[in-house]
């Protein structure tokens, strides 16, 4: 039993480990995919091309208050210069 | 577009994967080291596949784009089970081979629920968001177990030259994918720079296998250096 609990630790320390690595070298990243297998031309990812509808950004879900955008203020909104 | 330069080194990192498989059937160590090979026989297989999508469709095409991020998720689980195999290796006369099929087993399957979970929000294109994210994801994780692999090469004080030549090139393998794509957010108008060097890296591997292969035996130690004298 404690083999089995040993090696689950194990793994789950490796997860934290190569996600963490992965949220360091992402983090500032234009949200292009690592490709690395194979000599092959690299085509865009999948999800730029095409007539699908786009999903949502993932800072539209959630319950938590949005904040207010910066050119919020008491001030009269002026026209668009076009 | 793809210029002639891009031709070739596509062209030779598939016949260098071929001479992998062909080396290791004529060396002897094919079944020693199988899912290396497996890996490699799949590279060409894939590459082959890449190429027909690619000259018939087009590299903007759905079907060489779809193609391509299908059958690179499929070659990081090759790439994963060729790390297995390498684990299996180094640790056999430790005798921990069933821990350590559990431990890599339980990893595998961690990395899927992870993956899901970050996932399972998308509303379109669930399963091509999944399948990337999972080959992105077992990528960082191979990444990290390579580096284990080699702290207990060093640990252990292996000193079997093709296990060692292996695991090295691995390492140096990921760590030039994960630096090119880390630079290449860092200085994004080098861009046709970060691009190639992947793709480098991808010709490197098989080449660093084939002289593991062809110059060392299996049985080839590293010379032991100076022995220390102890005066007694």
């Amino acid at each position: 039993m404690s083999r089995i609990s040993s090696a689950i630790v194990l793994a789950m320390l490796v997860l934290t480990g190569a996600m963490g690595l992965k949220t360091v070298l992402t983090i500032h990243g234009d949200s292009s995919v690592l490709m690395a297998n194979g000599t092959a031309p690299i085509p865009p990812t999948p999800w730029k091309n095409g007539t699908a509808p786009i999903p949502p950004t993932p800072w539209k879900n959630g319950t938590a208050p949005i904040p207010p955008t910066p050119w919020n203020g008491t001030a009269p909104i002026p026209p668009t210069p076009w | 577009m793809v210029g002639p330069l891009g031709y070739t080194i596509w062209l030779l990192g598939a016949l260098l994967e071929a001479t992998v498989v062909v080396c290791s059937l004529f060396r002897g160590p094919l079944r020693r080291y199988f899912t290396l090979n497996l890996y490699m026989a799949m590279s060409v297989l894939v590459n082959a596949g890449r190429y027909i999508i690619f000259t018939r469709h087009g590299l903007m095409s759905s079907e060489y784009i779809y193609f391509y991020y299908y059958s690179d998720a499929i070659l990081t689980i090759c790439l994963y089970f060729a790390l297995m195999g390498l684990y299996a290796i180094v640790f056999e006369e430790l005798g921990v081979t069933m821990r350590l099929r559990v431990f890599m087993m339980l990893l595998l399957i961690g990395t899927t629920l992870f993956s899901y979970s970050v996932v399972h929000q998308s509303e379109s294109r669930m399963l091509t968001h999944y399948i990337v994210e999972i080959s992105q994801n077992l990528y960082f994780v191979g990444l990290v177990l390579t580096y284990v692999l080699w702290a207990a090469l060093l640990k252990l004080r292996e000193s079997r030259v093709r296990v060692i030549q292996i695991v090295l090139s691995l390492g140096m393998y990921f760590s030039i994918n994960a630096a090119s794509y880390a630079l290449r957010n860092a200085y994004p108008n080098l861009r046709f720079v970060w691009g190639y060097l992947p793709v480098a890296a991808g010709v490197f591997l098989p080449i660093a296998w084939i002289y593991a292969f062809m110059k060392f035996d299996d049985e080839a130690r590293l010379a032991p250096g100076r022995l220390a004298a102890v005066p007694r």
